[in-house]
């Protein structure tokens, strides 16, 4: 399976590059297509926590796209109550099998950190964004504050 | 069994008979000249003067193929290139082959890059080989000279070549497969896919869905949207006109596939076509079949195309969409077709402006869907005219060539009243204005004639000859003057 030998490799030049927003990269010994991770975003109102997120990778990787889920919740208009995500590197139609997952994490990681209202997931909170920012940081720091997880000390 | 119905049953052998002779003739008609409305005993349009006229051949597979093909060498011993990259500059360049061969020789290599085809230069450096070992894809090692790339300089092993071929057709995509690379635009050109995929039936699939994928993105090819139908229309110009396919029999507009919409045009018949879709609930309930008679409030069904009603009761001639006397249908002060807006909607608030706006829909939406209903009782209308000429022929009463007219006038008829019912979806969407004025009084005009034919058409043992075919010419003229003034061309 191309996907085996592929994503080891991924996974290993990953945790060497030990990167700052996306650390505590977990894998099950049995399936090295299921991954976890924790999220640590820069900008505010999201720098006030660290969020937990599931990548799954098909067994048709890196021909297909992964799949992103947000596992803790967060107040953002691109994302969802269920967690999923609206990210173009992994949409089916712009997909490239040369993509790297750390490209995917960063392509996350600048959506977290600046919004794109113009194709909500969330129209409500898309709205909000545009129209009251104020109020919508104060909402989403709430947000963060009360159901993210702690960020870590370093 | 009445005696007529048993001629009627003794003679439907030799209708058929007679429909299929028809059917060939047409068919044979149809190899060279399509515009229908050259079957008609009525003036003979010239090429010139009709909107509606339009010139396509109907291609097989095989002559689709060749033409693609003739096109494609026509680039190839212009420009001295491959087939294979002839075909791609044709179909990114929608095969506008001289506009191509023009870019190409004034920059060849900006024609290149816009067209996704090669890559500039300075960007062929970045290649991934040698800054991290193995295949940037499946991470496997293999000696250098193994891997494979284009002219982006991204390269990968064959097998991850072959694997990015397989799930990209799986997709359904053929011309628009690219490089593998991280944000990489360069498309894939068939003869290297081909040096890559063995495997013999994706190469057939590939090869067919390409086939498709060419004559989509062709503005003057069209494959035949009847059910069944493989056949190709070839049309001279790409324009939003009317196709019958000689094959299926079905007509569609060639630009965008759907039924004939004139005078709407693609974009508006589409909007107007979701919005009913959308809507379809609100409008039902008005598709009731019966309505009451305006002066003396008997129930009358509606059981035949014309609008012009007459209670059989009390003989009140009235209009089955206004319920108005049919007197004004007659003269200048037709309104009937023409929606009445409030002119001081604007002041209102939104629960008036949006109870206007539903009205407004409504009453286009209502004409639009009378006028399908009509089309689709005077069909019923053709088919007893047709056994009704049967019987009288049996009867010795003239022959089939006599009573010709009958079945003309009905094919007329049906033709006006298909333009009628596709100007309702023109008007909605029309601003207010001059144009707007005249647009709803050639309707208005065109909205008579079409009920007097077909008032005629349904007493047509009654009507005489001379005066039945006076009327389709008045109709006919009245629908040509609506095209040339508003078909967009």
């Amino acid at each position: 399976m191309a996907a085996t030998k592929r994503l080891a490799r991924e996974l290993d030049d990953l945790r060497k590059s030990a990167l700052k927003v996306f650390r505590d990269i977990n894998v099950d010994e049995s399936n090295i297509l299921n991954w976890h991770g924790l999220l640590v975003p820069e900008n505010a109102p999201y720098n006030k926590g660290a969020f937990r997120i599931e990548i799954q990778f098909p067994a048709e990787y890196p021909f297909k796209p992964p799949k992103v889920t947000f596992k803790t919740k967060i107040y953002h208009p691109n994302i969802d109550e269920k967690g999923q995500v609206c990210l173009p590197i992994i949409s089916a139609e712009n997909w490239k099998p040369a993509t790297k997952t750390d490209q995917v994490v960063n392509s996350l990681i600048s959506l977290i950190n600046d919004p794109e209202p113009e194709h909500p997931l969330r129209a409500e909170l898309a709205e909000e964004y545009t129209k009251d920012k104020k109020k919508f940081m104060k909402n989403a720091e709430e947000f963060t504050k009360k159901h993210s997880e702690k960020r870590p000390s370093d | 069994m009445s005696q007529t119905d048993m001629k009627r049953q003794l003679s439907d052998p030799a209708s058929d008979a007679t429909d299929s002779e028809d059917m060939e003739e047409d068919d044979e008609y149809a190899n060279y000249y399509y515009d229908n409305t050259d079957d008609l005993d009525i003036d003979k349009p010239k090429k010139t003067d009709d909107p509606e006229y339009f010139e396509y051949t109907i291609l097989q597979t095989e002559d689709a193929e060749r033409l693609l093909n003739e096109e494609v060498e026509r680039l190839c011993s212009e420009l001295k290139m491959s087939p294979s990259l002839a075909k791609m500059l044709l179909h990114v360049g929608q095969w506008q082959g001289e506009d191509i061969i023009e870019r190409y020789q004034q920059d060849q290599r900006k024609l290149l890059t816009e067209s996704n085809v090669s890559c500039p230069k300075e960007m062929k450096e970045d290649s991934l080989v040698g800054s991290s070992p193995g295949c940037p894809v499946c991470a496997e090692c293999y000696p250098r000279d193994k891997f494979m790339g284009l002219t982006c300089g991204h390269l990968f092993c064959p097998h991850c070549w072959d694997m990015h071929f397989r799930f990209q057709i799986e997709q359904g995509i053929t011309m628009g497969i690219e490089c593998m690379g991280q944000k990489c635009k360069i498309l894939v050109p068939e003869d290297f896919l081909y040096s890559v995929l063995k495997d013999s039936k994706l190469r057939d699939r590939f090869s067919k869905l390409c086939f498709m994928d060419l004559i989509k993105g062709h503005p003057k090819l069209r494959f035949c949207p009847g059910p069944n139908c493989s056949v190709i229309i070839h049309a001279k110009e790409p324009r939003a006109k009317k196709v019958e396919c000689s094959v299926c029999k079905s007509t569609f507009c060639f630009r965008c596939g759907i039924e004939y919409h004139a005078p709407t045009d693609c974009d508006v018949i589409k909007k107007w076509l979701t919005k009913c879709a959308d809507d379809s609930e609100t409008a039902n309930y008005i598709s009731a079949h019966t309505k009451d008679c305006p002066s003396c409030h008997v129930c009358i069904e509606k059981s035949a195309g014309c609008n012009h009603m007459q209670c059989s009761k009390c003989k009140f001639d009235f209009c089955w969409m206004c319920l108005g006397d049919w007197k004004s249908h007659g003269s200048e002060y037709y309104e009937c077709s023409r929606y009445k807006e409030n002119p001081n909607i604007a002041n209102e608030s939104v629960l008036v402006q949006a109870r206007e706006a539903l009205k407004k829909y409504l009453f286009y939406f209502e004409r639009w869907e009378n006028h399908a209903k009509s089309l689709q009782l005077e069909e019923q209308t053709l088919q007893k005219i047709t056994s009704r000429i049967n019987v009288k022929v049996m009867e010795n009463e003239g022959t089939w060539i006599d009573w010709q007219y009958l079945q003309n006038a009905a094919a007329l008829l049906k033709k006006c009243r298909y333009t009628l019912q596709y100007t309702y979806p023109y008007a909605y969407y029309m601003d207010k204005g001059g144009r707007k004025q005249l647009f709803e009084y050639q309707q208005a005009q065109l909205e008579a004639e079409v009920e007097n034919l077909s008032w005629k058409v349904e007493r047509a043992e009654i009507t005489h000859r001379g005066d039945l075919e006076n009327q389709m010419d008045i109709a006919e003229k009245r629908r040509q003057t609506l095209l040339k003034d508003f078909l967009e061309v």
